[in-house]
């Protein structure tokens, strides 16, 4: 990735009643007045892929939201399961409990507002080379999730635009021993993100480690935050989504 | 008057104990069930089959209407008093002759039954039949053949019985595939650096490649000009064709950049001298 720009635009809301053009990394946006109640759309990313469409309005203007949302859609939607490989595993002596901020990925959501709907235009990511699946468990019975390695951060100040957003994770320890956790897996639909001026939050996750008559687990469940922040809209459907039982490593 | 009309009805013999009115009768009863069966299959399919499989749904949807028609049919032919015990012994006599001519229609009809309660593979899948030489979609089991639309978009119909019999290799029952290609480089070249550029081509051009297990390089043989390497790519299971028909590509066009020699065969000859 190229160095970020500190010029870049604002995640939220703008009104359009004429030319405007969007700073983002490796993507180019335009939208443009091409005549009495029509707007194009234009998109363009560092591999040359363009994206256009045509948006007819009622009163020659048009609002729309650039908001972060869950990066489940690049390149194609096929899981709702987020893989987070910590690069520097954390170790959780017995009954013990700890709080870490870790760099999830995000994707990018172009919205147009129509009164109290907000319908989706487009998506993309400004990250694509880190846009990818991995496999949790056998090929024959896993679970395909998309992969990230994260990094571990001091706090939510260290989301970078467009790119990432922060998620707080508590660890918990229930064991009788000591245990190293270096991975967590789980249904990244249930965590809402949060957006203000271009940085980005998750609602935080619970990962508690347990033991289930003889098993030893991983639980892993979402936990809201409160926060002043401009919630993101949703950009993929609603469904169900099974939590998974994760083993401990 | 409409009395006097039933029963100069009833006085109307065609055979011995089947009246005019009980064909009637009979008529209406069967009427009525056909009425029954097509509004349970109607109500079964729009509140019922929803929370089924499409195969489930599907068979059981016929199985109710044809049974109420079956019941209809048995209603009218004793409310009629139709003697069947004659049917039944030329049936008998006739039954030999046509198992000897509907042999296979039988047999497609059993292994279409036992593939609704084996379900090896369902409605939607994708499936191989090797021996067949058939690969697409399965688009459904009926009574006699199951279709499969083929990836050029041609429908296919295979009789039951060969499918139940042939080997059947799902491509969609797991979450990941693997897909496969072998390239060969010079014996000069340095097969490590050779695996690390075709790594990180793979990583940067193919995004449905996973990349946990991440992709596998094994030395596949010392061949005649050339060092084969057999290249592994996981994808999900949807994603066969953004992986597996650019793969050789992809390598082909690593291997070019990172000036690595794909050689061609070649022999060396020696002259004997006189």
């Amino acid at each position: 990735m190229s160095e970020l720009n500190p010029n870049y635009t604002n995640y939220g809301i703008y009104d359009i009643n004429n030319d405007l053009d969007f700073n983002l990394p490796n993507i180019d946006i335009k939208f443009r007045n091409i005549g009495e109640n029509v707007f194009s759309y234009f998109r363009r990313d560092a591999e040359d892929n363009t994206v256009e469409r045509m948006i007819p309005t009622k009163n020659n203007k048009i609002r729309i939201e650039i908001a972060p949302i869950r990066p489940l859609n690049h390149p194609s939607h096929r899981t709702s399961y987020l893989y987070l490989e910590l690069e520097t595993p954390v170790f959780l002596s017995e009954n013990s409990q700890a709080k870490i901020f870790a760099r999830c990925p995000i994707e990018i959501g172009i919205f147009l507002i129509d009164g109290e709907n907000k319908n989706s235009l487009d998506f993309f990511t400004c990250d694509p080379i880190n846009s990818r699946f991995g496999l949790y468990g056998t090929p024959e019975s896993g679970t395909l999730c998309k992969y990230t390695k994260s990094e571990i951060v001091e706090s939510y100040d260290d989301s970078k635009p467009y790119v990432d957003a922060i998620m707080e994770i508590h660890f918990g320890n229930e064991l009788s021993r000591g245990q190293s956790i270096s991975k967590v897996i789980f249904p990244v639909t249930e965590n809402s993100i949060y957006y203000n001026g271009s940085k980005a939050i998750y609602d935080s996750i619970n990962a508690v480690l347990k033991k289930k008559l003889t098993i030893e687990t991983l639980d892993i469940s979402a936990r809201n935050i409160s926060t002043d922040w401009a919630k993101s809209p949703d950009y993929e459907r609603k469904e169900l989504v099974k939590r998974l039982n994760m083993g401990v490593d | 008057m409409v009395f006097e009309f039933f029963q100069g009805l009833d006085q109307v013999e065609i055979t011995s104990g089947l009246t005019l009115l009980s064909l009637l009768i009979g008529g209406i009863i069967m009427a009525v069930g056909l009425i029954i069966a097509r509004t349970v299959k109607l109500l079964f399919t729009k509140y019922y089959a929803p929370k089924l499989s499409q195969d489930s749904a599907k068979n059981l949807g016929k199985l109710l209407y044809f049974g109420i028609i079956v019941i209809s049919f048995l209603v009218f032919t004793s409310t009629t008093g139709v003697d069947l015990s004659g049917l039944l012994v030329a049936g008998g006599i006739f039954g030999v002759v046509i198992g000897f001519a509907t042999q296979s229609v039988v047999s497609n009809l059993i292994s279409g039954i036992f593939l609704m309660i084996e379900k090896p593979v369902k409605q939607g899948d994708s499936v191989d039949l090797p021996g067949l030489g058939i690969s697409g979609t399965l688009l459904d089991i009926s009574t006699f053949s199951a279709r499969v639309r083929q990836f050029d978009g041609t429908i296919t119909r295979i009789p039951n019985e060969s499918f139940f019999t042939s080997n059947i290799r799902s491509l969609s029952s797991t979450p990941v595939r693997r897909s496969e290609a072998i390239v060969g480089i010079a014996y000069k070249e340095d097969i490590d650096g050779a695996i690390s550029v075709m790594g990180k081509a793979i990583r940067k051009e193919m995004p449905y490649a996973l990349i946990l297990p991440k992709p596998d390089f094994r030395i596949n043989e010392l061949a005649d000009s050339s060092v084969n390497i057999e290249v592994l790519v996981w994808h999900p299971r949807e994603d066969w064709d953004q992986v597996s028909p650019k793969l050789l590509k992809v390598l082909k066009n690593a291997l070019d950049e990172g000036g690595i020699e794909i050689p061609f065969p070649q022999r060396v000859i020696w002259e004997a001298k006189d």
